[in-house]
């Protein structure tokens, strides 16, 4: 492992990189009296929300009575004060001891049961890490990440199902020899019993969602610019939260991700010796069973409008649960699938081993022109870079559908979800979930089922629309069956699907919508997801 | 007084040469690439060569819709991602019907692109008497260039950032004034010309948001406005022509009179089937694909159109 990435001195560099922000923010507060009048407004909002004598109330309220009489630099100094206090509180920790154990004695997930109590020794003997290699396999782009990795700061993009999903991916980063990243974790899993202590020493930074002025999201994001124009890699899920259908994303939010672009004109500006270049890697990570799948689409299917954004009390927060989560990838080979897809410049090109962008003819081209204003200037502006941002989601999400991961599980929920749609004639998801009747089907017919589906994945896969599971690959219907029945079992407190004689059902038809969602997007399932037109009327 | 811009425009045809004109009327530097012979219209000058467009900073693509692919192909190696590539085509291009941008997009490396459209005839556009235009772009900053670039006190340029729309609508607009010119000739009475006219613009703006678009842009300069013009304007080839169908005169003989290209003519059985496969109502489309195409009379389009059964929303 190269010990020389940035991140491995994180601690020594953080005070600078606070100080840093906390100018920028400063600096480009063209009104503080806004800002300040706008965070005022939306923190007594949230705290008069949760309490009606919450403490933090009476010193907010205090600073909206002076706020008027403040002179203009006493307002500037106010400003600053809580842009510090923001970004101190962003600011993350990263431990190379513990770095190093986390990721030798993997899977991260019982590591992490452990760790908060045990000593690396103990770990040790608990696990046999070079058995665990194989249960998370890592395949797609690898080596032309890796040779990217001293030529720019690389941004990785990857889908996101469950909050195991940041350390896996830590975990697959070590496993490919590449340095780890940094990435925002909601704040909420700093205080998961089983998760707080990774996010404290891996390098990972807090991200408050219930925070929504603008003076605390332009310390985010300015933080995370920093972060990239420095050299730390990150890690983003774009999607902005864990995806509540399982299915891929495919349209994204982007967020904090939208600040490559900014770091890279900012490295490439007037006076600067030459841009720092920044790759976006999206990447997908896909599970044969998912830690929360039970939650996630419960949520999933409630009224619109009533999803919880944060959700605090779920699988991952129960020890045993994940304890019992852990066990599974244990037992299966390729149980998790980590794929790096093709890496990216911040406008959507493909980029060679050289770092270099390639247009779509595959010609080389120069990144910062896409920063130059129409006098020839570079520049940073808010409008064209959200633009670029979105076309950037849009080659994401492309990726995403063309290294989506198909598992046993997914193929064998998609033909169950099938029989249900044929047996219930009709595609209304509610309808669905409400067939009361056993729909029965001979495990004959499934196994055959299953085996056609994987072989019209198999022809997609030809032309890069999709990758079939290494396991299922030559697998017979019956053997792909039988392992998403065994993957299932113990995971869910239902049954996802029954079986008895010779006979298949679903047990639990939310769950088979669940899995069979990651191929909603492929046309190869059920889709009730597909976004709205872009620019469709509102 | 803003800075002066440079603006290559590629295409010497009619439309070319005008927006040429308008350029240089607004004082950019304009540089016409084209193979014709003639010389460039006055303050423009002339170049066979795609590297011509390297220096400028607006590109702006003025050719057929079937050449509109190709010729982004060959311009591609002389751009980087600080050209602002726009085009005034008029069409949309394949069997699945890509809009322009699109279908140039893998072409080159230009990524702030936009189409400009609207209600304004080459010829008045030349002539420098008082136009509107529009000038779609998802970036803020092209609207703003190309106002700088093209706008004049004799052009006006309205900006929007639904391109889709702008695009859609320009192509659409262009179809449905064949249909215009189809009716007018028609006999149809002043009130059934305006019923027939509003009802062309509500489904030229649902097929408009079926692709994407916004319905507002329908309704906007670059459909509606372009829509009354063709209403009003004799010299409109695309109402020409409507009116040469609606004579009986064959696809072939009204083409040759008219000895200009009609986009129209290609895309609308094309739309057809697009609105079918897309489950967009379309009526009025389909009427006109049988009158210009099948050789359905036009007394039974007419029929066929007062007898068609309403929309859930009519």
């Amino acid at each position: 492992m190269n010990q020389g990435a940035p991140i491995f001195h994180f601690n020594e560099a953080r005070a600078s990189i606070v100080e840093e922000v906390v100018d920028r923010v400063t600096a480009r507060a063209k009104d503080p009296l806004t800002l300040l009048g706008d965070a005022i407004y939306n923190e007594v909002r949230r705290l008069t929300a949760s309490s009606s004598n919450h403490p933090g109330l009476a010193e907010w309220r205090a600073l909206a009575r002076r706020l008027h009489t403040m002179s203009a630099s006493d307002q500037k100094d106010e400003l600053r004060r809580l842009a510090k206090h923001h970004a101190w509180d962003v600011a993350g920790n990263f431990n190379p001891r513990v770095y190093g154990v986390a990721t030798r004695l993997m899977p991260p997930v019982l590591g992490a049961i452990v760790a908060p109590l045990a000593t690396a020794t103990s770990l040790r003997r608990l696990v046999d890490a070079a058995a665990l290699a194989d249960r998370i396999a890592i395949d797609g782009h690898v080596a032309h990440v890796s040779s990217l990795v001293e030529k720019g700061t690389i941004v990785y993009v990857p889908t996101h199902l469950s909050n195991m999903d940041s350390i896996v991916f830590g975990y697959a980063l070590d496993r490919a020899g590449l340095p780890p990243a940094t990435y925002g974790a909601g704040k909420n899993l700093f205080t998961n019993p089983v998760l707080s202590f990774f996010m404290h020493n891996l390098g990972a930074y807090k991200v408050d969602r219930r925070l929504r002025h603008t003076l605390y999201k332009d310390v985010l994001k300015t933080y995370s610019t920093v972060l990239i124009e420095r050299g730390y890699h990150s890690l983003f899920f774009p999607g902005g939260t864990r995806s509540r259908s399982g299915g891929v994303e495919r349209r994204l939010k982007l967020g904090l991700a939208g600040t490559g672009i900014e770091a890279f004109a900012r490295t490439g500006g007037e006076g600067a010796s030459h841009a720092k270049r920044v790759f976006f890697v999206p990447a997908t990570i896909s599970y044969l069973v998912t830690l929360e799948a039970e939650t996630l689409i419960s949520d999933f299917l409630q009224e619109a409008g009533k999803h919880r954004y944060i959700i605090e009390d779920d699988e991952s927060s129960r020890v045993e649960k994940v304890a019992a989560f852990a066990n599974k990838l244990l037992r299966h080979d390729g149980g998790v699938v980590i794929r790096f897809g093709e890496p990216l410049d911040p406008f959507g090109n493909r980029v060679d081993h050289e770092g270099r962008s390639l247009d779509g003819q595959g010609r080389v081209v120069d990144g910062l022109s896409y920063v130059r204003n129409r006098f020839g200037k570079i520049t940073i502006d808010a409008d064209r870079d959200a633009q670029y941002t979105r076309e950037l989601g849009e080659a994401i999400c492309q990726s995403f559908l063309r290294h989506t991961v198909v598992l046993a599980t997914h193929l064998t929920a998609a033909v169950m979800m099938n029989r249900l749609r044929r047996a219930a004639e009709t595609d209304d998801l509610f309808a669905l979930l409400r067939v009361r009747q056993r729909v029965a089907v001979p495990r004959l017919e499934v196994a055959a089922e299953i085996a056609a589906l994987r072989d019209t994945l198999l022809a997609m896969e030809k032309n890069n629309e999709v990758v079939v599971g290494a396991s299922l690959r030559a697998a017979s219907g019956e053997a792909i069956l039988r392992e998403a029945i065994r993957a299932w079992q113990g995971t869910h407190t239902t049954p996802v699907v029954e079986e008895q004689g010779s006979e298949v059902w679903i047990g639990d038809a939310s769950l088979v919508f669940y899995y069979q969602n990651r191929l909603a997007a492929h046309g190869l399932a059920l889709d009730v997801l597909a976004p709205k037109r872009e620019g469709a009327a509102a | 007084m803003s800075p002066q811009h440079r603006v290559a425009i590629v295409g010497g045809g009619l439309w070319g040469r005008a927006l040429a004109s308008a350029a240089a009327r607004a004082g950019s530097e304009v540089t016409l690439i084209s193979r014709r012979e003639e010389a460039p219209p006055e303050g423009v000058s002339a170049s066979r060569d795609f590297s011509s467009a390297t220096p400028a900073r607006i590109v702006l693509l003025a050719v057929p819709s079937k050449h509109a692919v190709a010729t982004a192909h060959e311009l591609g190696p002389h751009l980087d991602g600080g050209h602002f590539l726009i085009h005034g085509v008029r069409g949309l291009v394949g069997e699945g019907l890509s809009t322009i941008c699109e279908a140039i997009r893998r072409e080159t490396p230009a990524r702030r692109m936009g189409a400009l459209g609207g209600p304004v005839l080459a010829a008045e556009l030349a002539a420098g008497s008082p136009s509107l235009m529009v000038i779609g772009s998802r970036f803020r900053e092209v609207i703003e260039a190309v106002r700088e670039g093209f706008g004049s006190p004799g052009l006006r340029l309205y900006g929007t950032r639904d391109l889709t729309g702008l695009e859609w609508a320009s192509a659409l607009s262009g179809c449905f004034a064949v249909a215009i010119g189809y009716a007018l000739e028609s006999g149809l009475g002043p009130g059934l010309v305006g019923a027939f006219t509003t009802r062309t613009v509500h489904e030229a703006a649902r097929i408009a948001v079926a692709a994407g678009g916004d319905q507002a842009t329908m309704l906007g300069l670059a459909g509606l406005g372009d829509l009354l013009a063709a209403v009003g304007q004799g010299g409109r080839p695309e109402v020409t022509f409507g009116r040469a169908l609606a004579r009986g005169e064959s696809i072939e003989r009204a083409k040759s009179e008219l000895g200009e290209r009609i986009e129209a003519l290609t895309l609308l059985p094309k739309l057809g089937a697009w609105t079918v496969a897309h489950g967009v109502r379309a009526p009025i489309t389909h009427a006109i694909v049988e009158g210009l195409f099948q050789g359905v009379p036009r007394e039974e389009v007419v029929r066929e159109l007062m007898n068609a059964p309403f929309g859930a929303d009519e």
